[in-house]
C-alpha cells in the first residue's frame, strides 16, 4: 500500500472542508524537539560553572547575578521548574537542593556548585513516579498543573521531614506553596495518603 | 460497555503535569530566542516627552529599545474583534501608572532586565483620578454593555413605588474592590516571524481571538498567524483578551529579526491584563410581611479606565433580574473613569460582585423579617425567568438548598447572632445562593478514526486546568466505543478547527457536541463504506455498532484494520459542529452555599472552618475534574472574602501591593474541607450530554455565605469586601 | 538585578578585607537579600557569599548556647538544645516564613539586616543576647538601634549569637501577615538572668523595641493578667493595609498575654 497517494486521493474525494488538512497538528508541537539557543555575548563578569542537577553534570556559562530558577529553565532546558513570582512568595519554583527544598528563584546558581540539586524533571525513576506524583494524579491534586512541580517538590521534602502528622500539620508545612486553582484540599487528600501507605508499609 | 463520560477518570494531561513535561508559553525550546522585557509607566497621566535611550542601547547584549518614537504603526489601534484597544506604543499619551511605554529586547533575560532599567523617560505630568470613590459623581451609562446586546438598565413594574409602599425594607450599599487574577503562570508570549508568517506561544483563553487580533493589527490575514498554546497556567479571566504584551512581543520579533520571547513579572500582571474593577452597588429590597419580595433595585457601579482604552462594565445586575419572583424590579449599571488600567472579566464577572451585594441584603431581609435564611428564598423562589420571561433549562434550586442545608446541620442552627460559640470562640453560620449563565458558542472539532483502532480527535479550544483534554476524550470513548487510553484529543492550536474562547463556562457545552457531531460524521463514513462491501450484504447501519476498533453486526465482525486497508485509507476523519445557543429557555445553573466561620474575639481572626456547596449544574462528565473545579472556585470565593484587595495610592495611582506577598491570596492553612454535592439532573435544551460549564458558578455566593456567617457569629454587617479582622473587632 | 563579581572567600579575615571595598555586599541566606537585589533596590560591586566561613552550627555549653551566625532558621528549630533550654527560640525559628525560606534563611543575615518586621530581633532583645562580631561583642541593648540599623560597621561581621543560660521561662506569639508570615506583631517574653524582659517586634517604626510597663508587671507576677491592662499607645505603630496603628497596639497585648500564658 502507498498510503501517501491514497491519502491524498481520498482527502479530495471525502473531504469537502479540509483546506490545508495537512497543517493540522495532530503532533501536538510540545512533542517536537528543537534544538537550543546559540550562546549570549560573553563578558568578562560571566563565570563557568558546573552544577549537579538530577544526578547529571550541568556545565553553564553564567553571570553570577542568575538565578538557580533562570539557569534551569532557560538554560539547561529544565523547565519543569515554573516562575509564579521571583520572589520567594509562591514556592512554584521550589526545588531541592542537598535534599532540602528551596525557592530557586532566591537562590543564585553559583552558590549551587558542588551541591545535588533535584527537580521535577528528576523524581520518576524512568517510567515509575514517585509516590507522590501518582498520589497527585489519583487525587486530582491540579487544575492548570502550573504550581505543580512546586506543590510535589514541597510534598516531597514535607513527607521527608516527617510533617505529614494531620490535616493541620501538612497544610501548615504547604503554606508556602500557592495554588490557585485552589486544589489544596486535593493536594492535602494526595499528601495524607502517601504518608499512610508509607506508614502502613513501615 | 459503561459509559465513560460521567466517570471519575483520571487527567489524561496528569503525567505531563507531575512529570514537568508540560509546555506553558514561555517554555518552548525556539531556536535563537532572544529575551524582551517591559518598561512602564510611572505616573498616572500625561505625556511621555523624552525618551533617552542611550545608556540602555549601550548596554551588553542588547538588541532592541523599541518605544512610542520607533515603534512599527499597527495597522488598526485597536484589537480586531476584542475589546482591549491600547497601549501598544502608538503615541505618547500615558492613562494610567504602569502602562507600557517601551520593550527591550536582550540576548539574557538578565540583560533586558537592566536594560529596561536603564531607560529614562520624562513625562510631563496631569492631573489624574486614581480613584473611583473620589469621582462618584462623573458615573455614566455604559456605551457597549454586553458588547451592545441589550441595555445596561432594565426595569419590571415600578420598583421605587413598590419600595416606598413596603412593610419591611432593606436600603444599603455594598462595595467591592479591585481583584486581581493572579493565575500562577504569569502571562507569556514567545513570538517567531517567517516572511509575513508570525507563529506565537502565547498563554492565551482563546487562540481563535489572538489569532484574529495580531492578524487585523499587522495587517496580515489571519492564516498567516498560527497561535499556539497547549497549556495555560491558570487564566480567571486575565488571558481571555489579547493584551499589548502579545502584540508588542510580536512586533519585537519583527524588529530584531528573531524569535523573541516575553514572560510578565508577577508586578506586571497587575497592570498588563486587565482585573475585576471595584464596585460600588446600591440595594433596595422590600417585603411584605409573609417574607414575599415586592421590590427590588440594583444601581451598580463599577470601575473603568479612562474610556479610550476601550470598555469594560462588570455586569453586577444581571443575577438581581432573574434570581427571585419579584413583580418590581429595576437594575442600572454605571462606570466611573479613572486614570487605571481597562479592567476585564474575571471569574464570575458580574456575579461574583454582584451576588454578593444581592444576596448580603437578602440575609439582612431575613433578619429584619425574622425568618430562616433559606426559608426567604424558597418563599420567593422563581419558577421561571421573570425578566426573560422563560421557562428554564432546568433549575434544581431547592434540592441545592435542601442536600446542602441536611448536609450542613443548617437545621441545628441558632438563629440569634453571637449565640453559637466554642470556648471563646464565635461561631457563625451563613448561607447566600448562587447562579451562573449557562452559555454555548458556535465550534467546530474533527476527529480520525485510525486503522490501529485509536482515535486522534481535536478542536481549537483550550484547557485552562478545567479538564477540556480529559473530558473530550471521554465523550470520544462514549462516541467511539473505544478505550480512553487509545484516544488522543488536540487543543490549543489555531489550525485546528475553531473553538471559542474559554471563559464564562463555555468550553463543556460549545466544544462537546462538536466533537459528538465529529465522532457521528466519521462513524457513519465508516458504516457506509462496510455496507458498500459484498460481505455487508443485507445489513444497514442500524445493524452496526463500533467496538474497540471493530464494528460488530450479527453474525459478522469487521475490523476497522481490514476496512481501511481495503479502501487504501489510513484514517476515516468527521467533522462536527455546534451552533449558538438554543432560544426559547433561559439558560442558568444554580447552586447553594454554607459556610460555617470561626471568629477570635480577641484577635478579629476570621477563619472559614467548615464548607457545603451544592450545585445544579446538569449532568457532570468527570465527577473527579468537575469536583477539583468546585472546590477551586470555592477557595477562590474564599479569597474574595477574606484577603483580596488591590490597594492603589492615590497620589500617584500605583498599585501598591502588586505581589503575592502583599496582595493575599488564599493559602494551604486558609481552606478547610470543602464538601461539595452535585444535585443530580441533565440539562436538555443546552446540548447533548446535558452538561454545563461550571468553572464560575461554585464561587458566586461564596462570599455573602461568609460575610452572612461573619454577621451571625458577631453581629457586624460587613458591607465593603473583603471582610477585615478590624471590621468585626468591638 | 545590576550586575556584580562574586566572591566566596574561605576565612573571615578573606571576608573582611572584601567587604572594605566600596559597595560591597555579604550574601547570607539571601532571603531577603535576593529580592531587594531583584528590585534593583541595592546595586553591589561585589556579592561576598559567607557560606564558606565555617559559620553554621549550634554549640550549648554549660551556661550558654551559641548559635553561628549561618545556622538557618530551621535548623535553630530543629535543635532539641535549644528546644529544650530556650523553648521560646524554637518556637520563633519555626515560625519564620515558611519551609523553603527556613532551609535558607539564617540568624546572622536576619539580624544584619533588622527589618522591623524580622522575629529575630525579639528573642535576641528580651533574652539580652550577645552579638559576636569578628571584631567585639555587642550587647542586644546596645545592637537594635532603629528600623534596619544597628551597631555594626560596614566591614563587620557577625560570626555568632550567645544565648545565656538558664532561661527560665520563654515564650513568642506573633500575629501573622497572612502571605508572607512577616510578624505584624511579635511578643517574646523571657524569665532569666537578665530578668523579666519583653520584646516586641512587628510593630513599632522604629523596629523591635522593649516593652518596660510589661516587664515590670511581669516581674512582680508572671501571668497574664498582670499586663491584661496595659495598653500600648498607637502613636509610632506600623499602619498599612493589613492592619492599622490602633489594631496592632491593640495586638501587642492580646499577644503578650498568650506569651505569657504558654511561658507559664
Amino acid at each position: 500500500m502507498k498510503p501517501g497517494l491514497t491519502r491524498r486521493g481520498l482527502i479530495g474525494r471525502s473531504v469537502a472542508t479540509a483546506g490545508g488538512l495537512a497543517a493540522v497538528p495532530l503532533v501536538t508541537p510540545a512533542e517536537a524537539a528543537i534544538p537550543a539557543a546559540p550562546a549570549p555575548v560573553r563578558t568578562p563578569e560571566m563565570v563557568d560553572i558546573v552544577l549537579q542537577v538530577n544526578g547529571r553534570r550541568l556545565p553553564l556559562t553564567i553571570e553570577p547575578r542568575v538565578s538557580l530558577l533562570d539557569a534551569l529553565r532557560e538554560q539547561a532546558g529544565l523547565t519543569g521548574t515554573k516562575k509564579g513570582c521571583d520572589r520567594g512568595s509562591c514556592g512554584a519554583c521550589t526545588v531541592h537542593v542537598d535534599g532540602r527544598r528551596v525557592n530557586s528563584c532566591l537562590t543564585l546558581a553559583i552558590r549551587c556548585q558542588g551541591r545535588a540539586v533535584t527537580t521535577i524533571e528528576g523524581l520518576a525513576e524512568g517510567d515509575e513516579l514517585h509516590p507522590v506524583q501518582a498520589a497527585f494524579i489519583r487525587h486530582d491534586a491540579f487544575q492548570c498543573g502550573y504550581c505543580t512541580p512546586g506543590q510535589i517538590m514541597a510534598a516531597t521534602a514535607l513527607l521527608d521531614e516527617g510533617h505529614a502528622g494531620s490535616d493541620a500539620e501538612i497544610r501548615e508545612y504547604m503554606a508556602g506553596n500557592i495554588c490557585r486553582c485552589g486544589a489544596y484540599n486535593h493536594i492535602v487528600d494526595a499528601i495524607r495518603d502517601v504518608a499512610s501507605q508509607a506508614a502502613g508499609k513501615g | 460497555m459503561d459509559a465513560i463520560v460521567g466517570q471519575p477518570l483520571d487527567r489524561v494531561d496528569g503525567r505531563l503535569k507531575v512529570t514537568g513535561g508540560a509546555r506553558y508559553a514561555a517554555e518552548f525550546p525556539v531556536p535563537g530566542v532572544v529575551h524582551a522585557v517591559l518598561v512602564q509607566s510611572s505616573v498616572a497621566a500625561g505625556e511621555i516627552v523624552a525618551i533617552d535611550t542611550s545608556a540602555a542601547e549601550g548596554m551588553p547584549g542588547v538588541l532592541a529599545v523599541i518605544t512610542p518614537e520607533n515603534a512599527e504603526k499597527l495597522q488598526a489601534d485597536k484589537g480586531g474583534e476584542q475589546v482591549v484597544s491600547r497601549p501598544t506604543l502608538q503615541d505618547m499619551q500615558v492613562l494610567y501608572n504602569g502602562q507600557h511605554v517601551a520593550i527591550v529586547v536582550a540576548d539574557t533575560l538578565d540583560r533586558a532586565q537592566a536594560a529596561a532599567s536603564a531607560l529614562k523617560l520624562t513625562y510631563k505630568q496631569d492631573e489624574a483620578v486614581t480613584t473611583m470613590d473620589s469621582a462618584l459623581n462623573t458615573a455614566y451609562r455604559p456605551k457597549h454593555f454586553r458588547g451592545g446586546a441589550r441595555s445596561p438598565d432594565s426595569n419590571r413594574g415600578d420598583a421605587d413605588a413598590a419600595f416606598d409602599a413596603a412593610a419591611v425594607k432593606v436600603d444599603a450599599t455594598y462595595r467591592t474592590p479591585i481583584e486581581h487574577h493572579n493565575p500562577m503562570e504569569p502571562h507569556a508570549t514567545i513570538a517567531r516571524w517567517d516572511g509575513d508568517r508570525v507563529t506565537v506561544w502565547t498563554a492565551t483563553q482563546g487562540i481563535s481571538g489572538a489569532q484574529h487580533t495580531l492578524a487585523t493589527l499587522f495587517g496580515i490575514p489571519p492564516a498567516n498567524v498560527r497561535v499556539i498554546c497547549p497549556y495555560v497556567g491558570g487564566g480567571f479571566g486575565c488571558k481571555g483578551s489579547t493584551w499589548p504584551p502579545a502584540t508588542l512581543t510580536a512586533m519585537a520579533a519583527r524588529k530584531v529579526g528573531r524569535p523573541v520571547k516575553l514572560s510578565l513579572t508577577r508586578r506586571q500582571m497587575f497592570t498588563s491584563n486587565g482585573y475585576r474593577p471595584r464596585t460600588v452597588q446600591k440595594v433596595k429590597l422590600a417585603a411584605d410581611a409573609g417574607g414575599k419580595l415586592v421590590a427590588i433595585r440594583h444601581d451598580g457601579m463599577s470601575q473603568m479606565s479612562m474610556p479610550s482604552l476601550g470598555e469594560f462594565a462588570e455586569p453586577v445586575g444581571l443575577a438581581t433580574e432573574m434570581l427571585y419572583s419579584c413583580p418590581n424590579v429595576a437594575v442600572t449599571h454605571r462606570l466611573v473613569g479613572v486614570n487605571a488600567p481597562l479592567p476585564t472579566y474575571m471569574r464570575a464577572p458580574g456575579e461574583a460582585s454582584g451576588v454578593f451585594a444581592l444576596e448580603s441584603a437578602m440575609d439582612e431581609l431575613a433578619v429584619a423579617l425574622r425568618i430562616d435564611p433559606v426559608e426567604l428564598r424558597l418563599r420567593n423562589y422563581a419558577d421561571g425567568d421573570e425578566h426573560e420571561d422563560k421557562p428554564f433549562s432546568l433549575k434544581n434550586l431547592r434540592e441545592c438548598y435542601r442536600q446542602g442545608a441536611e448536609a450542613f446541620g443548617w437545621s441545628q442552627r441558632n438563629p440569634a447572632p453571637r449565640s453559637m460559640r466554642d470556648g471563646r470562640v464565635l461561631i457563625g453560620w451563613g448561607m447566600a445562593t448562587s447562579t451562573y449563565p449557562a452559555n454555548r458558542r458556535p465550534a467546530e472539532a474533527l476527529v480520525r478514526l485510525q486503522a490501529d483502532g485509536s482515535v486522534v480527535a481535536g478542536s481549537g479550544t483550550q484547557d485552562l486546568g478545567t479538564g477540556t483534554y480529559t473530558v473530550m476524550t471521554q465523550v470520544i470513548a462514549d462516541e467511539l466505543g473505544v478505550s480512553p487510553r487509545r484516544v488522543r484529543f488536540v487543543l490549543g492550536d489555531s489550525t485546528l478547527p475553531p473553538a471559542p474562547g474559554s471563559g464564562g463556562s463555555t468550553t463543556v457545552a460549545s466544544v462537546s457536541p462538536a466533537v459528538q457531531a465529529a465522532c457521528a460524521a466519521a462513524r457513519q463514513k465508516l458504516f457506509s463504506l462496510i455496507l458498500a462491501d459484498p460481505q455487508a450484504a443485507g445489513l444497514t447501519s442500524a445493524d452496526l455498532r463500533l467496538a474497540n476498533g471493530v464494528v460488530l453486526a450479527p453474525a459478522r465482525r469487521f475490523p476497522l484494520s481490514q476496512v481501511l486497508a481495503r479502501a487504501g485509507l489510513e484514517y476515516i476523519e468527521g467533522r462536527g459542529k455546534t451552533e449558538g445557543p438554543p432560544g426559547g429557555h433561559s439558560l442558568h445553573s444554580f447552586g447553594a452555599q454554607f459556610a460555617e466561620v470561626r471568629v477570635d474575639p480577641d484577635l478579629g481572626e476570621i477563619r472559614v472552618s467548615r464548607y457545603v456547596g451544592a450545585f445544579d449544574a446538569g449532568r457532570i462528565l468527570n465527577a473527579k475534574t468537575g469536583r477539583s473545579q468546585l472546590i477551586g472556585g470555592i477557595t477562590y470565593g474564599i479569597g474574595m472574602a477574606l484577603l483580596e484587595e488591590t490597594a492603589t495610592d492615590a497620589e500617584t495611582g500605583r498599585y501598591v501591593n502588586a505581589d503575592l506577598a502583599e496582595y493575599l491570596v488564599p493559602v494551604h492553612p486558609d481552606v478547610p474541607l470543602i464538601r461539595t454535592i452535585f444535585v443530580a439532573g441533565e440539562d436538555p435544551v443546552l446540548d447533548p450530554l446535558g452538561a454545563r460549564g461550571i468553572g464560575e458558578l461554585p464561587m458566586v455566593g461564596v462570599a455573602p455565605a461568609i460575610a452572612n456567617a461573619v454577621y451571625h457569629a458577631t453581629g457586624v454587617r460587613v458591607r465593603d469586601l473583603p471582610i477585615r479582622i478590624e471590621d468585626v473587632l468591638g | 538585578m545590576y550586575d556584580f563579581t562574586y566572591q566566596k572567600p574561605s576565612s573571615i579575615a578573606d571576608a573582611v578585607k572584601l567587604l572594605a571595598e566600596p559597595e560591597a555586599k555579604a550574601l547570607a541566606g539571601g532571603q531577603t537579600f535576593i529580592p531587594v537585589l531583584k528590585q534593583r533596590l541595592n546595586k553591589p560591586s561585589t556579592l561576598v557569599d559567607l557560606a564558606g566561613l565555617g559559620l553554621a552550627g549550634i554549640k550549648a555549653e554549660g551556661d550558654k548556647i551559641t548559635i553561628g551566625a549561618m545556622t538557618t532558621h530551621g535548623a535553630i528549630a530543629a535543635s532539641p538544645e535549644i528546644k529544650k533550654a530556650i523553648p521560646g527560640l524554637s518556637m520563633m525559628a519555626g515560625w519564620i516564613g515558611d519551609t523553603q525560606v527556613r532551609h535558607c534563611g539564617t540568624m546572622g543575615g536576619s539580624l544584619a539586616n533588622n527589618d522591623p518586621s524580622a522575629c529575630y530581633p525579639a528573642a535576641v532583645l528580651a533574652l539580652n543576647a550577645t552579638i559576636v562580631t569578628d571584631k567585639r561583642r555587642i550587647g542586644a541593648d546596645e545592637y537594635f538601634q532603629g528600623m534596619f540599623t544597628t551597631a555594626l560597621a560596614t566591614d563587620e561581621l557577625i560570626t555568632s549569637i550567645e544565648f545565656a543560660l538558664p532561661v527560665e521561662k520563654s515564650a513568642y506569639e506573633k500575629f501573622r501577615n497572612p502571605a508572607s508570615r512577616y510578624a505584624m506583631v511579635g511578643v517574646f517574653v523571657a524569665k532569666s538572668a537578665a530578668g523579666v524582659r519583653v520584646a516586641v517586634t512587628g510593630a513599632s517604626q522604629n523596629g523591635v523595641f522593649r516593652h518596660t510597663e510589661m516587664e515590670q508587671a511581669l516581674s512582680g507576677n508572671w501571668s497574664p493578667d498582670a499586663i491584661a491592662h496595659i495598653k500600648t499607645p498607637p502613636g509610632g505603630l506600623n499602619s498599612d493595609i493589613h492592619g492599622s496603628a490602633e489594631y496592632r497596639a491593640h495586638l501587642i497585648t492580646v499577644m503578650a498575654k498568650r506569651a505569657v500564658a504558654a511561658a507559664s
